[in-house]
This record gives structure tokens, C-alpha cells and sequence, in this order.
């Protein structure tokens, strides 16, 4: 705990993009790994490798995080600004991955005139995303923004 | 003393690592009697995080001393030439 406790910003910064890029990169290479003749016994170690990435890295996040991205934590004045610059870091991204989403699909049936199916695999994967990655984003912003910490006196 | 290294806020230059040294103050001691993180106290050393007024005015009055003799906008000149002046030997 000691040691997750003392991780530098750029350590924390490389397992929040892990942990948030591990589970859509899965579904991802699952949809990619249908759709070509790749050899099935790559799917398995690929898949659980990035679902790994956002299990281990959510843990260590949390475990790091604590409750200081909640917003109803015993903090002081400067724990208090940078958990307000994690939430609006938090919605920026949102924002940003909503704002991306809906561009593409745009492009693609107003640009292409291509269809985009919601299926059940479809669906069912983006809410798994959603469910897991919305309550993780606050956490891995903090873990994000927060300085190293300074050495002991 | 501490100095303020973040880009966006304004250099505010501080003495509270040499007023808690003379206490014989850790950390976390100082931290406990400000109401604060102790990795907030090392922050302030510093320089990396500027205290509120509120805090600032905390400080001052756990140390029993003024407001401007703990944080400056200008850096500090050290406590032995305030004290004995300039001269060497």
C-alpha cells in the first residue's frame, strides 16, 4: 500500500490511460478478431491482457485515490482544489468523448452513407464501458492531477 | 524557503519551514495544529501550493507572528543577516 501510496504523477498518469483504455480496446480487438481469419488462440491472452489492464489499474487507482475524489471527503483547502480540478478534468473528457462519438458516427452515415447497428453485442458493451469507466474516470482524474508528492522532512 | 513553481499562480515566497524547524515542529505536528494534510504543509514549503487568506492568517497566529512575516511576495532575506546584519565573521 506504501509503495502505490508513493507513486510518481507520471507512473499514475500511465495506469489511469491503461485502466481506462483496457476495456473498450478489448471489446475493440474482440470486434477486430471476428471480422479477420487471426488465429483464435490469440483472442483469449490478448483479451484477458486488457481487461487485466483495467482491473489491476482500477485497483491501484482506488487504493491510491482513496475517498479523496468523492465529493463529501474530510479534505483540506488544497485536497478540496485539486479534487475540483479532477471533476472538471472529468466532464472535459466526457465531454470531449461524446463530442468525438457523435462526429464520427456523423461522418460515417451522413459522410459514407454507411448504417450503424446497435446489435445486443454492441450495447451490451458499451453499457459494460459505461458502468465501469464512468465511476473510475473522477478517481483516475485525481490520480491524474494530483503533484508528486514532497519528500519527508 | 519556499517558492512558488506553478505557472499559473503568483510567486508567493514563505518562511514556514524555517519557523517550524525552530519549533522543532515535524510535519505533521504543524499539520495537525493548522487543520491541514501533512503533505499540504510540505506543498507549502515548497512553494507549490499558495495558502488561502485563511490559512495564511492560521499560520500567523499559531506562530504568534504577522501574516507578512511567514509569506511575501518577495523573496526572504535569510533570518542571520535580518538578525546580525550583513557582515561576515
Amino acid at each position: 500500500m506504501a509503495r502505490i501510496d508513493g507513486l510518481s504523477q507520471r507512473t499514475r498518469r500511465l495506469i489511469a490511460v491503461a485502466s481506462l483504455a483496457g476495456l473498450p480496446a478489448m471489446f475493440g480487438w474482440s470486434s477486430f478478431w471476428i471480422k479477420t481469419s487471426a488465429p483464435g488462440l490469440l483472442w483469449g491472452p490478448v483479451s484477458f491482457a486488457l481487461i487485466l489492464a483495467t482491473a489491476l489499474g482500477s485497483f491501484v487507482l482506488y487504493t491510491y485515490v482513496r475517498d479523496r475524489a468523492n465529493r463529501n471527503a474530510n479534505l483540506d483547502e488544497r485536497q478540496r482544489r485539486l479534487r475540483d480540478q479532477a471533476w472538471v478534468l472529468c466532464y472535459e473528457v466526457l465531454s470531449a468523448v461524446v463530442i468525438a462519438a457523435v462526429a464520427v458516427i456523423s461522418v460515417m452515415v451522413l459522410g459514407f452513407g454507411r448504417t450503424v447497428t446497435l446489435d445486443g453485442a454492441v450495447v451490451g458493451g458499451l453499457a459494460i464501458c459505461v458502468g465501469v469507466l464512468i465511476p473510475l474516470l473522477p478517481v483516475a482524474a485525481m490520480a491524474w492531477v494530483e503533484p508528486n508528492a514532497p519528500l519527508e522532512a | 524557503m519556499g517558492r512558488t513553481a506553478q505557472r499559473t499562480e503568483p510567486v508567493l515566497y514563505n518562511r514556514l519551514a524555517v519557523l517550524r524547524t525552530e519549533r522543532g515542529l515535524s510535519r505533521q505536528a504543524l499539520a495537525e495544529a493548522l487543520d491541514v494534510n501533512y503533505q499540504t504543509i510540505g506543498y507549502l514549503e515548497r512553494g507549490e501550493y499558495n495558502p488561502s487568506l485563511e490559512l495564511a492568517l492560521r499560520a500567523a497566529e499559531y506562530f504568534a507572528v504577522p501574516v507578512d512575516a511567514i509569506f511575501s511576495r518577495k523573496p526572504f532575506t535569510p533570518m542571520s543577516e535580518q538578525l546580525y546584519g550583513g557582515g561576515r565573521g
